[in-house]
């Protein structure tokens, strides 16, 4: 199966090569593209030293716009899988053909890394797992999917779901909301247990002062994405 | 009742805002699609300088006691639309500049494959 890994990145020189060395090593036959959101820093550059495919944003779009480019990537070049993986190290290589098997079975359309699900690993703060609760008892509410792990950025996506998140992916803090956007769609979702690490440098994209906005303004955009939603 | 100082105070007012407002457009530093708001909230003003007994009328349908409280209520109803249209701009804007960028990585990466396959032969 033609399969594609989406590496976004942003200022992430300090970890991108280990990041692909080890997917390089765990998964030779995966397709690796490095989605350099704008960084200020040597990213690009390592990258291309390492013979590693790079899509260069000119500008910073944030999470969201950089991850839907790589969307759009295995769209136009055709690829049957994408995954999404995470510059920083928090992702392990290894648990990669465990998501994609239900894809490549033909039994989900999105596959979401899950730290709730089975294996222990990496765990959050009490703060942090309250608001994931809250978050996956809303998407469940608003459309009927539950994902436990809601705000993992580990996914696996087959045709169905690169085609509507190339055509349409929310701008900042997209996981919930592109969860909820392919359970409306009738999407086939699923959940896999991956044991995440403490990201090995770099900042969360979610402060502690940042985190009422966060849930405020994800909530409110499930929601309003709930009501607006038209089938077809 | 508008005073005849206010209402005079408020055609020299808008004399100035015309002014700039032309110029601005003269000049092709406004668009005229953004400038349409901006141009009716004038006229609206103007017709309450010139028929000052409007302005009492309006006050009286919407429930405002004194006049010269209606006429803060009109300008800030103005702006308001004026805001919010220039948040739509501005998100319409983001989404096209999402666009562009997502496109540019696109065909910068097509042009990098193409330079190497040229390179390679």
């Amino acid at each position: 199966m033609k399969t594609l890994v989406i590496i976004p990145a942003y200022n992430e020189e300090k970890n991108i090569a280990a990041t692909v060395t080890e997917l390089r090593r765990s998964c030779p036959a995966l397709d690796v593209v490095v989605v350099n959101d704008g960084s200020r820093d040597a990213t690009g550059e390592l990258c291309r030293a390492m013979g590693v495919p790079v899509l260069e944003l000119p500008v910073n779009l944030g999470i969201g716009g950089c991850v839907q480019t790589g969307y759009r990537y295995a769209l136009e070049r055709g690829y049957a899988a994408a995954v999404q993986f995470d510059a920083d190290g928090q992702h392990p290589a290894d648990a990669l053909p465990a998501l994609l098997e239900p894809i490549e079975r033909d039994e989900a359309d999105l596959v979401v890394g899950s730290r709730f699900v089975g294996g222990a690993g990496f765990r959050s703060s009490a703060m942090r797992r309250a608001g994931i609760i809250f978050l996956s008892g809303l998407v469940h509410a608003l459309c009927g999917v539950h994902v436990r792990d809601i705000t993992s950025g580990m996914r696996a996506a087959g045709p169905r779901a690169i085609a509507l998140f190339a055509a349409d992916y929310a701008q900042d803090y997209p996981e919930p909301e592109s969860v909820l956007a392919a359970g409306l769609c009738g999407l086939r979702i699923r959940e896999a247990a991956v044991e995440m690490r403490p990201r090995q440098g770099g900042e969360s994209s979610i402060t502690a002062l940042g985190g009422a906005y966060y849930m405020i303004k994800v909530s409110l955009s499930l929601i309003l994405r709930r009501i607006f939603f038209r089938r077809g | 009742m508008l005073s005849h100082t206010a209402q005079i105070s408020m055609l020299i007012a808008l004399a100035f805002y015309a002014a700039i407002l032309l110029t601005l457009l003269r000049n092709k530093r406004l668009n005229l699609r953004y400038a349409l708001l901006w141009i009716f909230s004038g006229v609206l003003m103007l017709a309450l300088a010139l028929f000052p007994d409007i302005l009492p009328a309006i006050a009286e349908m919407v429930g405002i006691v004194s006049h010269t409280n209606a006429l803060f209520a009109l300008v800030f109803f103005c702006l308001i639309l004026i805001l919010m249209s220039l948040t739509a701009i501005v998100s319409g804007l983001n989404d096209k500049v999402k666009k562009l960028a997502q496109d540019n990585a696109l065909l910068e990466k097509r042009l990098r494959e193409l330079e190497q396959r040229e390179d390679e032969p």
